[in-house]
């Protein structure tokens, strides 16, 4: 499979301003490193998942890749083309090629603007791409599977599925080779949450999109994803084949992920593995391992330095100086 | 038989829109015996919202309850006037909301939020310290005192939670509701907070409305569960009857398209087909026909009411 999108150790930097506090306390840094060292691939007609808490980097890492936040170091390859221009510099992706689900749906849309209107914009920016703009907004919709009565709705007028519909079709508008989602299920019913992701693979499978969906809701996981990612304080902590680390999770933090998934049957008797103490800050990011103050196999030599990547066929990797 | 904690008869609600009244609720009954955990598991626009303004009287102005009634210790909660409702609200019933971040004042270190809230008690300051330091020990946050200082934004998404659920209980409620509290958790942090809930309830012996529409959370926290569709109570019974022998359609498909019961990795997952009825205009007859797969003629022609029983189904063909 051809690689459409790789990234090596990309990083990206938030300066916090921490006014009188951080001016007073030396001991402070003035910085979070909100994506530390992410290396992935995606290729085309294929599917990554990078799983992660909210505060994990997830959505800092969507945007470092769309050119919304900057990237500190690291490289970024589109279709064979590099991206990354130096330190600390917004990327300048084709951002026809690249397109972007937020995840908040009804609020990434203009309350002023019908779906028509809505989906006629990409249109208008990208000139080329239709030449009957109003034709292919009412294209769209069917291929989403909206009929027409919505063309005239405005996004207040719409249920939270519709509106992540609407995204989709404007997303597809520019037909962009990657399509990166934000939580394209996080607020819908389970009902809902099925059309959307089927629709997703359906239309991957009709034009060969590549797709980074960015969740953290495990269960879905292993039916739209063949490749996963494991995201904690911003590093993959385990990244590979979904069925493989599903099937067996070699960190603990992944394990515990997985063992944490309350089921639907109320007789089911998990076997969980029990994590201890808090989320760290990114502000106060832990030695060594990010992880070992919550982890139940961390030993002495976890804090003194982050574990290397260890990897199986290429198939499943970690880091993790005591895996499963 | 015990009296329950909330007792919600018949209870109707609706909403004044530009094109008619909306009908959000419809003869709702839900009991909640003392000690229980509750769980209402339902769609976007099921009413669940709707449920819990209801209780705790805080409508939108555009809404009117058409009847029933909202017994709580056998006061009938909608004949309160608003100074005893006030009084009632946060003192005997609390509710934690689904996004922390929102219902913390972001301004306020949460000792001040905790002593603030005490405004009721005759405690010194430091007997009010005292005591949120206390509860905070109990969701399980560690170093309490050191984070009585801090504020909000200091706190990671799954202890500004703890902290919500510890204000909720500073006043040992008889009945806590808890709005979506762990939709923005990851699943370690979500089953920490089931199982703190779990503890808690036991110690505080508070009963608790739980609202969630991820099914696993309900079947692992709750003792029975509550099935609404598009504003009326479709199925109740205890979690193992509803989740393992459901009786009405929309509850069985509900589970059908949980992903986490797919065994085999599918690109099809299953969804129910179809849409919710409009609730400006509902038909006569079952409100969820339009998207079953057993209607009979009778479903359009009468409402299937709520059998009786423990675990209690409102369908024409549902089996016992």
């Amino acid at each position: 499979m051809s690689e459409l999108l790789s990234v090596r150790d990309l990083r990206v930097r938030y300066r916090v301003d921490g006014g009188m506090t951080t001016m007073l306390d030396r001991n402070r840094r003035s910085y979070v490193d909100v994506v530390h060292g992410v290396s992935l691939n995606v290729g085309r007609g294929e599917t990554l998942a990078v799983v992660g808490e909210s505060g994990s980097g997830k959505t800092t890492l969507a945007m470092a890749l769309c050119g919304l936040a900057p990237v500190l170091d690291g490289e970024v390859c589109f279709d064979g083309a590099v991206l990354t221009r130096g330190k600390d510099r917004y990327l300048q992706p084709d951002r026809r090629r690249i397109a972007l689900m937020f995840q908040d749906a009804v609020g990434s849309l203009s309350p002023r603007m019908t779906v028509r209107k809505l989906l006629g914009e990409p249109f208008r920016i990208h000139s080329g791409l239709s030449d009957d703009p109003d034709r292919s907004a009412l294209e769209l919709m069917s291929m989403v599977g909206l009929t027409t009565d919505f063309a005239d709705r405005y996004p207040h007028q719409l249920s939270g599925g519709q509106a992540r519909r609407v995204c989709l079709a404007r997303a597809l508008a520019q037909k962009p080779d990657l399509l990166i989602a934000d939580e394209p299920t996080a607020g819908l019913d389970v009902s809902i949450q099925g059309e959307v992701l089927n629709l997703l693979s359906d239309l991957q499978q009709e034009l060969g999109l590549g797709i980074m969906i960015i969740t953290h809701n495990l269960n879905i996981v292993r039916h739209v994803a063949e490749q996963m990612a494991i995201m904690y304080l911003g590093r993959f902590l385990e990244q590979g084949r979904s069925d493989r680390i599903i099937q067996r999770p070699r960190h603990p933090y992944t394990a515990a992920l997985l063992a944490a998934n309350p089921s639907t049957n109320p007789d089911a008797v998990p076997e969980r593995i029990e994590l201890t103490g808090e989320v760290p800050s990114l502000l106060q990011r832990p030695t060594g391992c990010e992880f070992r103050t919550r982890c139940p196999r961390a030993q002495a030599d976890c804090r003194v330095s982050f574990p290397a990547r260890e990897s199986l066929n290429g198939k499943q990797a970690w880091n993790c100086f005591h895996a499963l | 038989m015990t009296t329950p904690v909330l007792d919600i008869r018949d209870l109707s609600v609706s909403y004044h829109t530009d094109r008619g009244l909306l009908r959000a609720l419809r003869h709702v009954n839900i009991q909640i015996q003392p000690g229980r955990i509750i769980g209402i598991v339902g769609e976007s626009g099921c009413g669940k919202s709707t449920l819990i303004a209801a209780i705790i009287r805080l409508l939108a102005p555009n809404a009117q309850i058409d009847g029933g009634s909202v017994l709580f210790r056998r006061n009938d909660l909608l004949g309160l006037d608003p100074e005893d409702m006030r009084a009632l609200r946060g003192d005997e019933i609390s509710l934690v909301f689904q996004d922390p971040m929102t219902s913390l004042n972001p301004v306020m270190t949460i000792g001040r939020q905790m002593t603030n809230i005490q405004y009721r008690e005759n405690r010194s300051k430091a007997q009010m310290l005292a005591r949120a330091t206390s509860l905070l020990e109990r969701v399980g946050i560690a170093d309490p005192a050191e984070q009585l200082k801090r504020y909000p934004h200091h706190l990671s998404g799954g202890m500004r939670q703890r902290v919500a659920i510890a204000m909720a209980l500073m006043t040992e409620p008889a009945l806590l509701i808890a709005d979506e509290p762990t939709t923005a958790l990851d699943a370690t942090l979500e089953v920490q907070i089931i199982h703190r809930l779990q503890q808690l309830q036991r110690d505080f012996g508070c009963a608790i409305l739980f609202i969630s529409h991820h099914l696993g959370v309900i079947a692992e926290l709750c003792d029975e569960v509550v099935v609404m569709y598009a504003g009326e109570v479709v199925e109740s019974g205890t979690t193992r009857d509803v989740f393992l022998k459901a009786r009405h359609p929309y509850t069985r498909k509900l589970l059908e398209c949980d992903p986490a019961r797919i065994e085999q990795a599918t690109r099809n997952l299953p969804v129910i087909a179809g849409k919710l009825p409009d609730l400006v205009d509902i038909r006569e007859g079952c409100v969820f026909r339009s998207r079953c797969d057993s209607s009979i003629d009778r479903c359009a022609r009468q409402r299937p009411a709520l059998d009786g029983g423990d675990h209690c189904a409102a369908c024409h063909v549902a089996g016992q």
